[in-house]
């Protein structure tokens, strides 16, 4: 035993002294290196295998879509250089000539169509590409897109197609099976390779563990400024370490940036921080089904009152959320900006006493731990202020592995939720979150204050076919107004978007409210 | 010895078997593996399709022994999240969690064993008093508060360690990723052992010496001393000796601990071992890599407390375990 | 009795080491805060309306921005500390001494009958053990909170915290003691005293009571008073992962670890007040073992 031990240690010498002498030839790497650091890494190689944040991300950084948002939210070329409506149901792109996939195939309509099909077998976008029926090449290098019905967020919708090389993913893998194959839990040709369009092409990854990209030096956007040439790309779950990464100059961007240490890194001279407002609303829904008290719009108006969502996002949140009145942010069409926050504890009091509940009622509400940002702190704050208009709140976090299947049970009279709009479109809250439940139709899918009203539901399934934009908008403000007027949810905030990079990382051309940052053109000095 | 071996075994395979079977019936507690696996906006219909194909609808006990047929020809099933046999995943975390327990049960054996002799010899001096008092300051800091304090202090700080990860790997044996062997490795190494043994040393000094002050008083030590042997050989050799049946009793089960659930550690130090995967599968409701890794933990604990009781008979020759009745 | 206990060994070593004269001084005062917490508590903390999230993060009285109606300074939801610090060190008190208990019972119980018993007996405890080892605290909050949730609700969750907490960590630990026990048990049994006791016809039980245990009990002290400052600790650990007291009442342990992510802010009394109550609790319960070992110990001839 003690021999084995003492020729380990020799080894182990032995190891390390070879290891110091080859380290300096390792280390000389050409080109500008960023070391991201986000919560969480892709789960997959395959962009289609989860509808996610996370996926975009990284969808963004190794394909391309069609067309993009930009900071303003309008819409720009990527790889398709026009587009016209050619027909209420048919939209005609005309793609970029001379684009090339990471295999070396070149990308033509074929691939789009190929794309489009693939992601309407997706478990995770077969619904967001309902509407469409189908893509048709007219040449190599033009595409049509083909509705159902005449649809309003066509050019939206493109955004998600990141055109995926169909002769790479054609044929059959070792194990005999399909390369185009969609496996969401074993393994996968598509899973496990990628060949896209875009800015970086993997050269390593272990997942949970790190993803190593390169810049494709074929890339198609020679305007692009991105002077990158390897992004190393380290999951770090816990948010302090996250943090300490950064100010310790171990990684150079990180995503998120817990609200707690803003503050710090906002101090520190030598660290940009950048925060937005972002698109995702914090909201509580009230159980009708399970308390007769929420059925009473005064009571539901009460809670609303009564909760200080103002309070909460200056101090829990640091001010890093914008307090809400109702579902759409700044910038959605839905957007109607007389609904502002109503906090008033008075009013509140007045409209309990009003609805015969003066002396208050006791009521359960559960929570997730780590889904949005503070999520537990929220929901603690909102228990104490409801105790103030003598509404006694049992509280149970949890977190998210178990949190959902209790959301669709009900099992609590208040359940919080957070939604961002897969669309960038207002319709998107209203059709999960408070249309009346419906099993047939899917809506209604998270409404689980099973708050319903009719008028409202025919005003989003209106909005769907109307092409007119300014008249769309006007339906979806109405619809806002109704859920304030009706208190059919209480909104809390948007949480905003923030990354922090090291100052020599230029972050702020990069990001945007949808959350993808472009680093395909992002510029270290 | 040798058929103590092989009754081992076979309570080890029974034992196997149970924490499997507890795992399978409890296994809804952790959530639904679909849920983390699609989007929100997916319906409860494509839900229900993919939990289908995955066979989670079945009946447990059909779910079971579909389980336990495949575990017969060393399938432990697939991690749903991981996209990889569960076996896979879990042999290729255990590196990282083996070097950093390894690192810090040296620390602790280097450490306490010295401290609590010394406590033991001399239990009024001030150093004694120090030793003692200040080891409760480990156990009553949470390990994710001290491990973060050290990140700040001498990451953010000071610059002197790496603030997260194992640094850079060699690969030993073709199969061992090693930061043992890398300066890179073992800078990253340093916090991360000193924060896990902080929270176990105080329980070995003090075990240490409280055993170590029982032996200086029996007959045996006071004979030695009579008969004018050496000091330090009497400490060593006739009390120390004799302390060692709890210590080595508690040091197994800790030892198994550290390897199955050094979570707090490794999660604040971004190190990617089975305490980190333990958290990512409960997590994401990854009840097949879960169900997998129990049964691996469960044989950690078998092996391990097997060479305890093996041990024993060395330490204390009036202890039998392993041989016959 | 009373006589006897003044005439004691125990109370004559007492007299005379002034270390666990002051321990349990500060650990009776201690006591005594944490259980007239609602009576000497400035707020109570555990009740939303006394609590104005636009008070959060005070600064402790002499600092700028202090009150002298939060001496301490307020947390995150604005809970003045001080009050949190009488309420939850009751909670994480409890906690920490209820499982500690359950444990010791359970494990030194199962590790006495194993290692006296031997054989078959023997084999399947600590296989047992081996089987719970397995399950992790973690894994048995979430079973357990689970099974509670389907029979109990939601509603009665904050009521039912404490208990279930100790169930949780007192179940998951009991291995530690099982094993250690048994390790002493099978030095001992093998030793004149035990064998003559049984020569003499004495039940098995008796033996294992009155003979064995007292010899087995130095390490198992040890354990105990280490073990207190770990239950605390895994209930900090476990609402770290999100399975601890519920927010609205925390304890030392959940203040401490909400607190930690605010001191780089600058807000560190949010913790270090928590902490150092903590670490003093911790320390005087362990000198206090410390004597007791010492003074109770069979084997160990005091006055020396």
């Amino acid at each position: 035993m003690k021999r084995t031990l003492f020729a380990l240690a020799i080894v182990a010498v032995a190891a390390l002294a070879f290891q110091l002498a080859a380290a300096p030839a390792a280390q000389a790497a050409e080109g500008k290196v960023l070391k991201l650091a986000m919560d969480a890494d892709p789960v997959s190689l395959d962009p289609q295998i989860q509808l996610s944040g996370g996926m975009l991300q990284y969808s963004h950084m190794v394909f391309d879509p069609l067309v993009r948002w930009t900071k303003e939210m309008t819409i720009e070329p990527r790889l398709a250089e026009s587009w016209e409506q050619i027909d209420p149901k048919t939209m005609r792109f005309h793609l970029r000539k001379g684009v090339k996939f990471h295999s070396g195939n070149p990308f033509t309509a074929k691939d789009v169509v190929f794309t489009l099909n693939r992601l309407k077998e997706s478990p995770d976008f077969k619904g967001l590409f309902e509407p469409f029926e189908k893509a048709v090449a007219v040449d190599d290098n033009t595409v049509d897109l083909v509705t159902k019905e005449p649809y309003g967020l066509t050019l939206a919708m493109s955004t998600y197609i990141f055109p995926m090389d169909s002769v790479f993913y054609s044929g059959k893998d070792e194990s005999g099976q399909p390369k185009d194959a969609l496996v969401k839990t074993g393994p996968s040709f598509a899973n496990a390779n990628e060949s896209g369009t875009g800015p970086y092409k993997v050269v390593e990854r272990e997942q949970g563990v790190k993803l190593v990209m390169d810049r494709n030096p074929e890339y198609w956007d020679k305007k692009s400024p991105g002077n990158v040439s390897k992004i190393i790309f380290t999951p770090i779950k816990e948010d302090a370490t996250r943090v300490a990464a950064l100010l310790s100059g171990d990684v150079d961007f990180i995503e998120p940036v817990p609200p707690q240490d803003m503050k710090r890194l906002a101090d520190d001279p030598n660290i940009e921080l950048v925060s937005m407002p972002g698109t995702r609303v914090i909201t509580l829904q009230l159980n009708q089904k399970r308390r007769e008290e929420f059925k009473n719009p005064k009571v539901r108006e009460a809670i609303i009152y009564a909760i200080n969502n103002p309070g909460i996002v200056k101090t829990i949140m640091k001010g890093d959320a914008m307090a809400a009145g109702q579902q759409s942010p700044k910038g959605y069409a839905g957007y109607n900006p007389d609904l502002t926050p109503r906090f008033d504890l008075e009013k509140a009091k007045q409209l309990m006493k009003e609805a015969g509940y003066e002396k208050g009622f006791e009521v359960t509400m559960i929570a997730p731990n780590n889904r949005y940002v503070n999520d537990e702190k929220i929901a603690e704050a909102v228990v104490g202020m409801l105790s103030k208009i003598g509404i006694k709140v049992n509280l149970k976090t949890m977190p998210k592995a178990q949190y959902w299947d209790e959301f669709d049970n009900q099992v609590a009279d208040i359940q919080m939720i957070g939604w961002h709009a897969d669309t960038e479109d207002s319709a998107n809250f209203s059709e999960y979150l408070i249309m009346c439940p419906n099993k047939e139709t899917g809506m209604g899918q998270y409404n689980s204050g099973n708050y319903c009203n009719p008028k409202l539901d025919e005003l989003v399934i209106a909005s769907r076919s109307e092409l007119d934009m300014d008249k769309r908008a006007k339906m979806l403000q109405e619809v806002e107004k109704i859920a304030y007027d009706d208190a059919a949810f209480v909104p809390l905030h948007w949480q905003n978007l923030s990354w922090a990079a090291k100052k020599n990382v230029k972050l702020i051309p990069i990001v945007n409210i949808m959350d993808f940052p472009y680093f395909g053109d992002i510029v270290i000095e | 010895m040798f058929a103590f071996l092989i009754r081992r075994l076979v309570q080890a395979v029974l034992v196997m078997l149970i924490i499997s079977f507890i795992g399978f019936s409890l296994k809804h507690a952790f959530g639904d593996p679909v849920r983390d696996l699609v989007g929100v906006s997916v319906s409860k219909e494509e839900r229900d399709k993919i939990a289908e194909k995955l066979g989670l609808h079945d009946p447990v006990m059909v779910q079971y022994v579909r389980f336990l047929k495949n575990a017969l020809t060393g399938d432990l099933g697939y991690s749903y999240f991981f996209k990889k046999p569960a076996l896979d995943v879990i042999l290729s975390k255990a590196p990282a969690t083996l070097e950093l327990v390894f690192a810090a049960s040296l620390i602790i054996v280097f450490l306490s064993i010295p401290a609590g002799v010394y406590a033991a010899i001399r239990p009024r001096s001030f150093l004694s008093r120090l030793i003692m008092g200040s080891s409760i300051v480990g156990v009553s800091i949470p390990v994710f508060f001290t491990a973060i304090m050290m990140i700040y202090i001498f990451s953010v700080e000071l610059h002197w360690a790496p603030s997260f990860g194992r640094g850079e790997l060699v690969t030993l044996f073709g199969f061992w990723p090693s930061g043992l062997v890398t300066l890179d490795g073992l800078e990253h190494l340093i916090m991360p052992s000193i924060a896990l043994s902080s929270i176990m040393l105080p329980l070995f000094i003090r075990l240490i010496q409280a055993e170590m002050m029982e032996a200086l008083q029996s007959e045996y030590v006071k004979f030695a001393f009579a008969k004018g042997l050496k000091t330090f050989r009497i400490y060593m050799v006739h009390a120390f000796k004799n302390t060692l049946l709890p210590v080595i009793t508690v040091g197994g089960v800790q030892l198994g601990t550290m390897i199955a659930f050094t979570i707090l550690t490794e999660t604040v130090f971004n190190w990617q071992g089975m305490g980190a995967m333990f958290v990512e599968a409960v997590e994401r409701g990854d009840t097949s890599l879960l169900v997998a890794y129990l049964v691996f933990v469960g044989m950690v604990f078998i092996v391990v407390n097997t060479c305890v009781d093996l041990v024993y008979g060395l330490v204390n020759p009036m202890v039998r375990v392993a041989g016959r009745k | 009795m009373w006589k006897k206990f003044l005439a004691s060994h125990f109370l004559w070593s007492f007299k005379r080491d002034w270390v666990a004269m002051a321990s349990a001084a500060v650990l009776v005062l201690l006591l005594l805060a944490s259980l007239l917490a609602p009576v000497i508590a400035p707020h109570n903390p555990y009740d939303g309306t006394n609590v104005d999230i636009m008070e959060a993060e005070t600064p402790p009285v002499w600092m700028e921005g202090g009150t002298s109606k939060f001496i301490l300074g307020t947390d995150a939801q604005g809970r003045g500390i001080l009050s949190a610090m009488l309420y939850g060190m009751r909670t994480s008190l409890m906690i920490g001494l209820g499982a500690v208990f359950l444990q010791a019972f359970m494990g030194i119980l199962i590790g006495l009958f194993s290692g006296y018993s031997g054989g078959k007996l023997e084999a399947f405890l600590m296989r047992l053990a081996d089987v719970q080892l397995s399950f992790s605290t973690l894994l048995v909050a979430i079973f357990v909170g689970a099974i509670f949730q389907m029979v109990f609700g939601v509603a009665s969750y904050e009521q039912m915290a404490v208990p279930l907490l100790i169930v949780i960590i007192g179940f998951a630990e009991w291995p530690q003691y099982a094993r250690t026990v048994r390790a002493s048990v099978l030095a001992e049994k093998k030793k004149e005293y035990v064998e003559a006791a049984r020569v003499i016809g004495l039940p098995a039980r008796r033996i294992m009571l009155r003979h064995i245990l007292p010899n087995t009990l130095s390490p198992v002290l040890v354990i105990s008073t280490v073990q207190v400052a770990n239950a605390i600790m895994s209930e900090a650990a476990l609402s770290f992962l999100g399975f601890g007291m519920p927010v609205t009442r925390p304890s030392l342990g959940s203040l401490i670890k909400s607190g930690f992510e605010f001191i780089f802010s600058g807000s560190w009394w949010i913790t270090v007040f928590p902490g150092i109550l903590l670490v003093v609790l911790i320390l005087v319960i362990n000198l206090l073992g410390d004597f007791m070992r010492e003074a109770l110990n069979p084997k160990l001839y005091k006055g020396a």
